[in-house]
Formats: C-alpha cells, sequence, structure tokens
C-alpha cells in the first residue's frame, strides 16, 4: 500500500487520473446541490444557442448573444443553460456506467470463474458462448438489441451489459484457471470444504485483482459506449440531459454553435481519460511483474 | 468456427422475432403491391404462418394456431437466407420492394471496406514507429508522449473526435473560401484542396479509391483520398491504442533477450539490431492485433460513418434500426463475424510465414 501511494507520487499522469476520476465523482454527487433540476425544463422564450461568454469569440458570423442572461459555455438548443446541463447529465452517465461494469463483473466472475473450475462440458458451453457476443463488435450487437427493445435508459443500460460480460467471463477464466492449481487449493480439498466454498471463497477473492483493475478502466470506456449510443439517437428523449444527447443536439448547428458539441463531449473525453489513467496506474500497483 | 456464426444467426434472430410481432418480422419479404390472399400465401412460404391459417387478417392479429413457432420460423427463414433471399430493403429513402436487402447491402459494402482498410493502414503507419520509439526509450519522455496518445485513443468519443476535425478542418482553417478538408462525402465536390468535377471512372472492384487508380483517373483518385483524410484519422486515432501498447511491450521484451545482446556484442549498428533482429520478433503479437483491427472497424465504423455521412453499410445500420429493416442489421452482423473468422485464419497463416518455428 505504501508502495502504491509512492508509485502514485512519482506518476503524475495517474495522480492527473484520479484527481479527474474523484473530481468527476463528487461533481456527480454534489450535481443536486449546485444546479436544480429545473434547470433542465425547456421554455420557448428562452434565447436558444446563444454565446455571451466573454473570454473565448468562435469567430463565427452571426452567434446570437444572450439577451443579458449569463451562460458560461453558452445554451442549447432549447436555450437551457449548457454547464448547468452538462453537471446535470454527468450523475446520470457515471451511474448508469458503475451500474453496467457492476453487472458485468458480477456475472462475469460467476459464469468465469465457475467455467474455469468446472472444466469439460460447462466451460466448453460458456466459453462458446462468450465466443458469440464477442464475434461482433459491442456498438453493433447493441444497435441490434436496441432495434428490439424500446428507447428507455434502462434498456441500453441492458443493451451494453450484454455486450460487455464476456469479457470479464474471459479474463476471470484465465485467472481462475491458473489459481485452482496452487498448493492451498489441494490444503483446502484435504480439509473437507465444499467445492462451491473453495471457489467462491478461496479461488474468486484471489483472483479478482486483474479484474477489478479492468473494471476501472472500463467504467470511462462504458460512459463512451453508452453515450455513442445515446449520440446515434436510441435515447428515449432528446431533452433528457445525457451527455451524449447533448452533443446530438449540436449535429445540426456545428457550423453556427459548436460549443454544443464541443464541451459535452470534451466531458465524456474528460471523465473517460481519469478512470483510464487511474485503472492504468492501478495495474502498475497490483501487477508486480511490471514494477521496473 | 462456423457453428459460432450458426450460433449468432439463431442468437439474432430469436431475439428480434422473439420480441418483435410476426408481421414486422415478415414485413420485408412483403411487395406492397400484394393482395392479402398473396401476402398470407408468401407468409406460408416463409414459413411465418401456417398452412391452416384461415385469412392475412387472422395472421395479423396472431389467432391462435396461425403463427409458427419461432425454431420453424427459424426454419424458413434459414431457407430463404441460404438461397440469398434476405427480402426487400427498408432503408429510408429507398421505396418499399423496389431494392432488396442484398443490394442495398452490397452497394454500401465496398464504402465501408474502403474506410476500414484504410483506418487500419493509417493506425499500423503511426503505431509502429510509436511503439518502436516508446520501447527503445522505455519511461522516457517519449514513451510517457506515446502512452499519453494511447490512452487518449481510448477516452475519446469517436463522434467527438470526428466533428472537432470538421469543426477545425472544415470551418475554421479555409482556403480558396471553403474549408481545406471536405466534411463528407466519398467524392467532395466544395473544399479548399479537392479539384472538383474529376470525371468519371469504370468500377472494376467497387472501391472509389482502387477503381480511379485501375481507370488512370488522378483526379478522382486525389478527391476521394481527400475526402477520406479525416474519418481515417478519426478511426486510426481510436484504434492506435491498442496496436502501439502491444508493440512497446513485446519489444521491451525482444530488447531484453539474449540474441540482442549478442547482437549489441557483436558492434551491429544500433539500427540493425533494432529494426532486423528485434523488431522482427516483436512484430508477431502486433500482427494477430492489426488483422483484429482490420476485421473488427468493418463493424466498428457506425460512428465515423454516421459523422461523416459516409455512404456505408455502418451508417445504413442506425437507419436500419430505426426503420426496423431486421434482415439489414443480421447481414451486417453475420458478414463482420464472417470477416472476423476470416481473419483470424489469415493471421494465423501469416503467423506460419513470418515465423518459422511455427508449422502447422
Amino acid at each position: 500500500m505504501r508502495y502504491g501511494l509512492k508509485l502514485l507520487r512519482r506518476n503524475p499522469l495517474v495522480l492527473a487520473g484520479a484527481v479527474l476520476a474523484i473530481g468527476s465523482v463528487v461533481l456527480a454527487l454534489l450535481s443536486g446541490i449546485l444546479v436544480s433540476s429545473s434547470a433542465s425544463a425547456t421554455n420557448p422564450s428562452l434565447p436558444r444557442l446563444c454565446w455571451n461568454n466573454p473570454l473565448f469569440n468562435w469567430g463565427i458570423q452571426g452567434v446570437n448573444n444572450c439577451s443579458g442572461r449569463v451562460f458560461p459555455l453558452g445554451s442549447d438548443y432549447y436555450g437551457r443553460d449548457l454547464l448547468s446541463m452538462i453537471i446535470l447529465a454527468i450523475p446520470l452517465d457515471l451511474q448508469v456506467s458503475l451500474e453496467i461494469v457492476a453487472s458485468a463483473v458480477i456475472i462475469g466472475v460467476f459464469f468465469g470463474s465457475v467455467a474455469a473450475y468446472a472444466g469439460g462440458l460447462i466451460d466448453e458451453l460458456i466459453l462458446r458462448i462468450t465466443d458469440i457476443f464477442l464475434a461482433v463488435p459491442g456498438i453493433l450487437l447493441a444497435i441490434v438489441l436496441m432495434t428490439v427493445l424500446g428507447r428507455t435508459i434502462p434498456n441500453l443500460t441492458i443493451a451494453v451489459l450484454i455486450t460487455w460480460w464476456p469479457l470479464y467471463v474471459r479474463l476471470i477464466r484465465s485467472q481462475v484457471l491458473s489459481e485452482k492449481e496452487k498448493p492451498y487449493v489441494e490444503a483446502l480439498q484435504a480439509l473437507g470444504a465444499s467445492r462451491p466454498r473453495i471457489l467462491f471463497r478461496h479461488i474468486v477473492p484471489n483472483s479478482i485483482y486483474p479484474l477489478l483493475v479492468q473494471a476501472t478502466l472500463d467504467i470511462g470506456s462504458v460512459i463512451l459506449t453508452f453515450a455513442t449510443l445515446v449520440f446515434l439517437g436510441f435515447a428515449p428523449s432528446p431533452i433528457i440531459p445525457e451527455l451524449g444527447n447533448l452533443a446530438n443536439q449540436g449535429i445540426d448547428h456545428i457550423a453556427t454553435a459548436p460549443w454544443l458539441m464541443i464541451f459535452p463531449g470534451l466531458t465524456i473525453l474528460l471523465i473517460s481519460l481519469g478512470f483510464n489513467l487511474l485503472g492504468d496506474g492501478l495495474r502498475d500497483i497490483f501487477d508486480p511483474r511490471l514494477r521496473r | 468456427m462456423g457453428l459460432v456464426l450458426l450460433a449468432l444467426a439463431v442468437f439474432v434472430f430469436y431475439l428480434t422475432r422473439g420480441l418483435l410481432p410476426p408481421v414486422d418480422a415478415m414485413s420485408q419479404f412483403i411487395n406492397p403491391k400484394m393482395n392479402d390472399a398473396a401476402k398470407l400465401g408468401l407468409a406460408q412460404v416463409l414459413g411465418v404462418a401456417t398452412s391452416s391459417c384461415p385469412s392475412y387478417a387472422a395472421f395479423t392479429a396472431q389467432q391462435p394456431g396461425c403463427v409458427v413457432p419461432l425454431w420453424g420460423q427459424f426454419w424458413g427463414w434459414f431457407n430463404n437466407v441460404l438461397t440469398g433471399n434476405w427480402g426487400y430493403s427498408q432503408l429510408p429513402g429507398i421505396t418499399p420492394g423496389t431494392i432488396t436487402t442484398w443490394q442495398a447491402f452490397s452497394e454500401r459494402f465496398p464504402y465501408t471496406a474502403e474506410l476500414a482498410i484504410s483506418g487500419t493502414l493509417l493506425t499500423i503507419i503511426l503505431a509502429v514507429p510509436l511503439g518502436i520509439v516508446s520501447a527503445t526509450h522505455a519511461n522516457k519522455l517519449p514513451d510517457h508522449l506515446s502512452r499519453i496518445v494511447s490512452l487518449a485513443g481510448y477516452s475519446i468519443p469517436q463522434f467527438w473526435f470526428g466533428y472537432v476535425l470538421q469543426i477545425v478542418f472544415v470551418l475554421y482553417i479555409s482556403l480558396n473560401g471553403t474549408g481545406i478538408l471536405p466534411s463528407n462525402g466519398i467524392l467532395p465536390t466544395t473544399c479548399g484542396i479537392c479539384l472538383g468535377n474529376p470525371g468519371t471512372i469504370t468500377s472494376y472492384t467497387g472501391l472509389p479509391i482502387l477503381d480511379s487508380i485501375l481507370s488512370g483517373n488522378i483526379p478522382y483518385f486525389w478527391d476521394t483520398l481527400v475526402g477520406l483524410a479525416l474519418p481515417t484519422i478519426t478511426l486510426a486515432l481510436t484504434t492506435i491504442g491498442a496496436l502501439t501498447r502491444i508493440l512497446r511491450s513485446s519489444m521491451v521484451d525482444a530488447l531484453h533477450q539474449d540474441y540482442v545482446l549478442l547482437a549489441r556484442a557483436k558492434g551491429l549498428r544500433e539500427r540493425v539490431v533494432i529494426y532486423r533482429h528485434a523488431l522482427r520478433n516483436a512484430l508477431l503479437p502486433a500482427v494477430t492485433i492489426a488483422g483484429l483491427i482490420l476485421a473488427f472497424l468493418f463493424g466498428g465504423v457506425v460512428v465515423v460513418e454516421y459523422v461523416f455521412s459516409w455512404p456505408g453499410v455502418g451508417a445504413a445500420s442506425v437507419a436500419a434500426s430505426t426503420a426496423l429493416d431486421i434482415n439489414f442489421l443480421e447481414l451486417y452482423v453475420l458478414v463482420t463475424a464472417l470477416i472476423l473468422v476470416v481473419a483470424n485464419l489469415g493471421v494465423d497463416i501469416l503467423y506460419a510465414k513470418l515465423d518459422p518455428r511455427i508449422r502447422y
């Protein structure tokens, strides 16, 4: 642990990742206090697609100014403050991402460890099922799923989850395969421990670290995938404050209101980069082979 | 591997047909000019309606005993698909009953192939030097920079990067009054460095960039190349990380091997040591990844095609999803999976070629 802290200090990138990741979680928790939920209400009289932040000039002809109101990052297509919308959107994106990763880890750990420990026909069956899912890019499979599922946030969560769990099955399976040959497993068998007990109380806790690192990395990637699906139009409604949804509004106004594309996307990038840097650093800390 | 394809076909079929009413599922095969009796006959031929079903209205109302169970429907569908009957395309902008799904797919596919191939090529061109440099300068500044590029590639939303490139190159950097690079289109007409109106080409392969070379039409070639620029860069940035990291770690491994020490002891120049001795051995894992990247991009270009209004299958699949063009999606899924299977095989063969120790 102390070594880990030392590594963290020595590597500014990991520190930056930790700051970004923790910062986004804190921002998500505080978003209810920072922005009132009424900020997402739409009103036709609000100034649409306007920009009045004097710190930056887009150099575009005919940008609406905001008729006296202050919008630090401009206003969106429905006249709402883009900054407030982004702050409101972060908890939704993070929550969905955490739900997906946590469920995928649980499903993956169960099937992956059972496959590796049981071996034989069960192993073969579970592996072939993951083959089916891994033979198609996740985004394409999710599009197929969203075609038949209704366009709601829970269904989007399910669609991404279905494309994600097989990766964890593969990962935990290879870990358990090497772990189950170790002497302590034999000792447990000699002591008369039951097979499920050996697997879930002893082998799984010993082989879960690489999975946790991967899960940290994946929180960022899942946010990306989820926001991309929403961006492609698989959202229940265009006014829901979600980062991909906000960027989607910007498509038709890319030449007149580029901020509507730039800032929500930048937020996704920063959150995702934060978790990726953090996960990358955690891998260095947990994997002694990489300590050089 | 064929079993995976079959299982995938069953999975997608059960998923889509199981959740949609049978009328939606078979509407693709119906020519709008048909009367109800003909529609019912078709539904029976397709294996969706039972032979004892009294009328088309009874079928659409899903009366008991009228709709064939799913496994029976799959058998009917599978027989049709094997003979090349994928039904009519329901993509927006196509008059129902005029263009088959197979036609709609195959006329879009070359554009996707072109984008996937050029994206993979640019990835290799950028990632190989980046991987080598970060291995030879491991844990120094170039290595950290390449790590940042790789991680940024993982973290950047593809759609966002595509649009930011458009904002920069189309809106802000201009030449001759328009943006320097085109934002969309296989053959751009307005952009700073396009020639515009480059004539026509003969279609040999369906890939515009290859056809223009074969036809000897250099202006056409230039314009398609310019049109490819931004989508290719967007694709490459998001795939570069995987290849760079793999190449770096295998290169670091190779540089610590005894034969590299020997090569250095012999007094060989550092360049020869790196490129002739270490790199050739380090390339093996990278070849696997490059093959998989190519296969994956065939299905993974959806977002880039959407952002750049590319006339390929990826962008069409989003429209197909909205229009409930199930067969188009199923075709795309199966073709992507088939390409992945073939790419895996190709990588194995290449392996044996690159590494004389491997014999099959």
